[in-house]
């Protein structure tokens, strides 16, 4: 190297703008960027549903407050909800008279709780009219069935009529002795349930058999005297067994009804309400944190496993979430086959042309068209047309009302299987397409024929592409509304679509999805304000079951990859 | 055309001949014409006779035709769209491309090795008991003891014994051309095809694998496509050379190596401007 | 079918240097031999001791290029591989610088005889056999080495032909340097020495004719030693065709 070179190496001791935009340090900034606003974005998602969502499940405390408006002061009781800032415009308009003068308000949202007393659980309250908060420790919250929370003061417990334990003489012994009656009454209940949806419901379903058998031998003209006589004795039998079961259900029922509770609202009122309709009762601000814990982890175990009420902004979303994955797994044992015998032929068998160019055009575009589409596609063809066929032939005896003619979980199946066939047919054909020729030839040069080529060597190797596809599809299906609402999606369900009645698998049945639940709760529901955190909720629980698909899928590849690695090198 | 019929005389000066016993002709050709499409021929007008129990090998520039050529024996070129072939093959007397040949019984016949190593992702034992198993045969006692001649056979048997069950996509490339060769064998073929065998391999393999075919040559015709001229030099009895899809000289590798007829022959193999 | 042209077209260029540069030392190896034998004919005609001393000394150089040349070969084929003519260039060169070594030493050894026959006095016979056998050979190597150089088959053919008309004045030159031993046992001595140094000649002539063998070997890739030059001649006519 002589001096020369030396002074040209170090003249750009002042690199100028453009230098810097060339040395193309500023697309690394950019890169930078946008992944991390992309990471932001979904961090940020997922943040906002979990601290909605799973906040909902906490026990709250709950406040106990005087709010003074014109003159009138009341006590109120509730758990704050949130806090806002409003402007004095808004408020005056409103119709608001105000005593501050400042710009802007506090403005809290209060769930009061007892609709029945109050008419609405949710109320606005203007700080300013509100006086130091309290913590009464004695405060009780009641979940019930119906009417929402209640929120108020233990009184008295009553069971089977008599009084067993009176707050004013012993309030930890009348506490105790309310949930051990609540205790109680919940194991009744869940007998009840147990009669009401098991036995009862296969004795419902055993005389809508033999209805349709009778229609069925109608139909047929072979409805003889002995055959009436051979379905009346059965019916008689199935009467009598629902004569015995009623009976049960009549003396449990007795048994709780009986058991009332009295309590105090906050402006003093006294109510006597029945113990039947309890879930559960706390005292949130005499609780610690333990037990806050313990509650929480109840309730989030009951969102998780338990059925909706209250139209569905209360209690669980099981059987949206069990009806979501029926829906999937069904999905897949319909799409796999069909997509990757329809990739085998176009990769290994057809002749390339322009008619498999044509079919590849055909399925790429097929993957790219909406997904209402599909849900006007399946009810046309699938529900009405198919299905009405299948009414025709298969379950004349249940007609005029539909059995598989009606939107139902084998149809809304079959919708999304054609909806993500593109996916799993592209993908598996990647995979095809992707082992080496030379594998092929090694098997058929050993006096394999192409079948068996095909069936021991090239499917084994395409297993990682097809499971990548397979579940690409299952987690877009799990996330897909739109198309479920046309065929087969409702907000509730009398029954889960599997169950111990014959067939087990109902596919003619409506089921309940996750996705269509966040639109409903969210979006048609009478108490939006409570079905927010729900909303939440469920959505987190969605985006989680998708992720974990999609991670799972990424993860199979990747394993499936590394071991057919040293064969692509 | 000359045909290009076996100089006895020639092999039998080659010390490697003296154990062998009768020269017959394993492999016919006669009048070989290939087509890929109706205008592009691959082949023109080959004649050979390839004999039994010897290494033959077809050396040529790239595209000469030699590996279309044995991909004729085993009807590899079936597989190609708009593949034609006129003119006959015969194996043993018997014509390979009869309309009621069975393919896949003519390839357990006449086995392949290719270029790279092709084993299947699967365990070594399974690689070996493929064939077999392609036929039905599933018993383990039978495919045990097929496994272990077929490896002893290619020279893998000592190397790989203790693992079986492994993945043989984790041998080394020499180790999985073997393997391939012991594939083949297991299948009891007459006739090995090599499609350039060692040319993926570094050249300790590629030493092990021409070793490997001086063994197999006792039992199996072997026939051998190869870039490298040395290497048909050293490991074949035969030797023909082909260019523009023409079979331009066949004799002993002898005497194709040190005195060729054909003035294309000597360019090539001397390396001179074609 | 090969020609002088042929070892320039290899596509290694220096493959191409390293042939021409052996097949140069060959002939250069030639060259130094002829004039080797020219000298100690010479010197055995003119009983030119201090020629003859001159010629011993210069055997060494004849030994240096042979040495040179075999590594050159051992090199090429080590390197190259050579195959068909190539190969059989090679081995014809190696072939040949042995044959040309050995001409060096039977100049060697006529030069040895020459400074007895100064020392111990004169032959009695007039040399006439031995300029004419020498002369003859002379020209044998020449046509030899020509022949090499230009790889010209009819011309090697001549000079294996010519190896029997030698081999049989070789016979002629013995009997008539008998009668002189007979005639006179004190020229024994003298005559033994002239006689050895006409067989060196003769072997000089042996070795032209390897020589030739080699040209045709290199040539049309025969194996003509051990033939009789009558078949050799018919072989050729044949193989021309």
């Amino acid at each position: 190297m002589n001096t020369q070179d030396v002074t040209t190496l170090h003249s750009q001791k002042n690199p100028g703008p453009l230098v810097w935009v060339k040395s193309g340090e500023p697309m690394i900034w950019i890169n930078a960027a946008a992944v991390s606003l992309s990471v932001i974005a979904v961090v940020g998602l997922m943040a906002l549903l979990a601290v909605r969502g799973f906040s909902h499940f906490w026990p709250k405390d709950v406040m106990l407050s005087n709010v003074a408006y014109q003159d009138n002061v009341r006590p109120i009781l509730g758990e704050v909800v949130e806090e806002v800032e409003v402007s004095r415009q808004q408020l005056l308009e409103a119709g608001f008279t105000l005593k501050g003068s400042e710009d802007f308000f506090q403005r809290t949202l209060l769930k009061q709780g007892n609709r029945d007393f109050l008419g609405s659980d949710f109320v606005w309250l203007i700080n300013e009219q509100l006086d130091a908060p309290q913590y009464p420790e004695n405060v009780v919250v009641i979940e019930r069935l119906e009417w929402g929370n209640f929120y108020g003061y233990l009184k008295s417990v009553t069971r089977d009529g008599a009084l067993v334990a009176d707050a004013a003489e012993d309030e930890a012994g009348a506490w105790e002795a309310f949930q051990s009656v609540i205790a109680d009454t919940l194991s009744v209940r869940e007998a009840i349930h147990v009669i009401e949806r098991g036995d009862i419901g296969r004795i419902n379903y055993a005389m809508e058999r033999l209805r349709l058998e009778e229609r069925t031998l109608e139909l047929a003209d072979a409805l003889d005297a002995t055959a009436q006589a051979a379905l009346a004795s059965e019916r008689a039998e199935l009467d009598a067994q629902y004569k015995v079961l009623q009976d049960q259900l009549y003396t449990l029922y007795d048994s709780i009804t009986n058991h009332s509770y009295s309590a105090i609202l906050a402006d003093g009122r006294e109510v006597s309400l029945p113990i039947a309709k309890v879930v559960r009762a706390y005292q949130p601000n005499g609780m610690g944190i333990a037990d806050k814990l313990a509650m929480y982890v109840e309730r989030l175990w009951e969102f998780l496993s338990d059925e909706p009420r209250e139209a569905n902004t209360e209690g669980g979303i099981f059987p949206a979430m069990f009806g979501t994955v029926m829906m999937v797994i069904l999905m897949a044992i319909i799409v796999t086959p069909f997509g990757v015998v329809a990739a085998v032929y176009l990769r290994e068998y057809a002749r390339q042309g322009l008619v498999t160019r044509i079919i590849r055009v055909a399925v790429n575009n097929l993957a790219g068209v909406p997904s209402i589409v599909y849900g006007v596609f399946g009810l046309g063809f699938f529900v009405y047309f198919l299905g009405g066929e299948l009414d025709q032939l298969f379950f004349p005896a249940a007609l005029p009302s539909p059995t598989f003619g009606t939107p139902g979980l084998m149809w809304a199946s079959l919708t999304l299987a054609l909806l993500t066939l593109p996916v799993v047919i592209v993908a598996t054909e990647e995979g095809l397409a992707r082992i080496p020729k030379s594998v092929r030839e090694g098997s058929l040069a050993l006096g394999a024929t192409r079948a068996e080529t095909l069936w021991r060597v090239v499917l084994p190797m395409a297993t990682p592409a097809m499971m990548t596809g397979l579940i690409l599809a299952v987690a877009r299906a799990a996330g897909e509304v739109a198309p479920l609402m046309l065929v087969g999606v409702v907000k509730l369900a009398p029954s889960l679509p599997l169950d111990g009645n014959y067939p087990f698998i109902h596919l003619d049945q409506k089921f309940m999805h996750l996705g269509f639940h966040i639109y409903d709760v969210g979006f048609q529901s009478p108490n939006v304000e409570a079905a927010r955190p729900l909303v939440y909720a469920t959505a987190l629980l969605l985006v989680i079951i998708i992720a974990l698909l999609n991670l799972a899928a990424v993860t199979l590849r990747n394993r499936l990859r590394e071991r057919y690695k040293s064969l692509e090198a | 055309m000359q045909t290009h019929a076996i100089d006895i005389e020639s092999i039998r000066r080659h010390p490697a001949a003296e154990t062998a016993g009768p020269i017959d002709n394993s492999l016919q050709v006669e009048g070989l014409n290939l087509f890929y499409d109706q205008t592009s021929q691959a082949l023109f007008d080959i004649n050979l006779e390839i004999p039994k129990r010897r290494v033959t090998a077809f050396i040529g520039p790239s595209g000469c035709g030699k590996s279309s050529l044995l991909r004729c024996f085993n009807r590899m070129n079936d597989l190609v769209d708009g593949c034609r072939v006129e003119g006959h093959l015969r194996l043993e007397g018997d014509d390979i491309y009869a309309p009621n040949v069975d393919v896949a019984g003519l390839r357990r016949r006449i086995g392949m090795v290719f270029q790279k190593p092709n084993p299947f992702p699967k365990s070594i034992y399974e690689n070996v008991a493929y064939g077999l198993r392609i036929q039905g045969i599933n018993k383990k006692r039978v495919l045990d003891e097929v496994v272990e001649k077929s490896l002893r056979a290619a020279a893998l048997w000592d190397e790989v014994k203790d693992r079986l069950n492994d993945s043989a996509l984790g041998l080394s490339g020499g180790q999985q051309q073997r393997l391939v060769i012991a594939r083949t064998v297991a299948v009891e073929p007459e006739v090995l095809l090599l499609d350039e065998p060692a040319s993926a391999l570094d050249p300790i393999s590629t030493l092990k694998i021409e070793e490997l075919i001086y063994e197999l040559k006792s039992r199996y015709t072997i026939v051998i496509v190869t870039h490298n001229m040395q290497q048909a030099a050293r490991v074949s009895d035969m030797t023909a050379f082909m260019y523009m899809g023409k079979l331009i000289e066949y004799d002993s590798t002898d005497r194709l190596f040190t005195n060729p007829n054909q003035k294309q022959t000597e360019d090539y193999i001397t390396g001179r401007y074609g | 079918m090969i020609h002088q042209d042929s070892y320039k077209q290899h596509i290694s260029g220096q493959f191409n240097a390293e042939l021409e540069a052996v097949k140069n030392h060959l002939l250069e190896m030639g060259g130094k031999v002829e004039q080797q034998i020219a000298r100690a004919v010479e010197s055995l005609l003119k009983r030119d001791s201090g020629e003859a001393m001159q010629v011993i000394a210069g055997d060494q150089e004849v030994n240096d290029m042979e040495v040179r040349i075999d590594e050159e070969c051992s090199r090429i084929l080590a390197r190259r591989q050579p195959a068909a003519s190539d190969l059989r260039l090679v081995i014809a060169i190696a072939k040949v610088t042995t044959d040309l070594e050995r001409i060096g030493d039977e100049a060697t050894k006529i030069a040895r005889q020459a400074i007895k026959l100064s020392e111990e006095g004169k032959s009695p016979s007039s040399y006439v056999e031995a300029r004419h056998i020498a002369s003859h050979v002379a020209s044998m190597l020449r046509k030899a080495l020509d022949a090499f150089a230009r790889l010209d088959v009819d011309m090697a053919v001549e000079v294996v032909v010519q190896d029997a008309e030698v081999d049989s004045e070789y016979g002629t030159a013995l009997r008539s340097l008998v009668t002189f031993m007979m005639e006179d046992p004190r020229t024994i001595s003298p005559v033994l020495n002239e006689m050895w140094a006409l067989r060196s000649l003769e072997r000089i002539g042996d070795h032209g004719s390897n020589i030739a063998e080699q040209v045709i070997y290199l040539v049309k890739g025969m194996d003509v030693r051990h033939i009789e030059p009558a078949q050799l001649q018919a072989q050729m006519k044949s193989s021309n065709d």
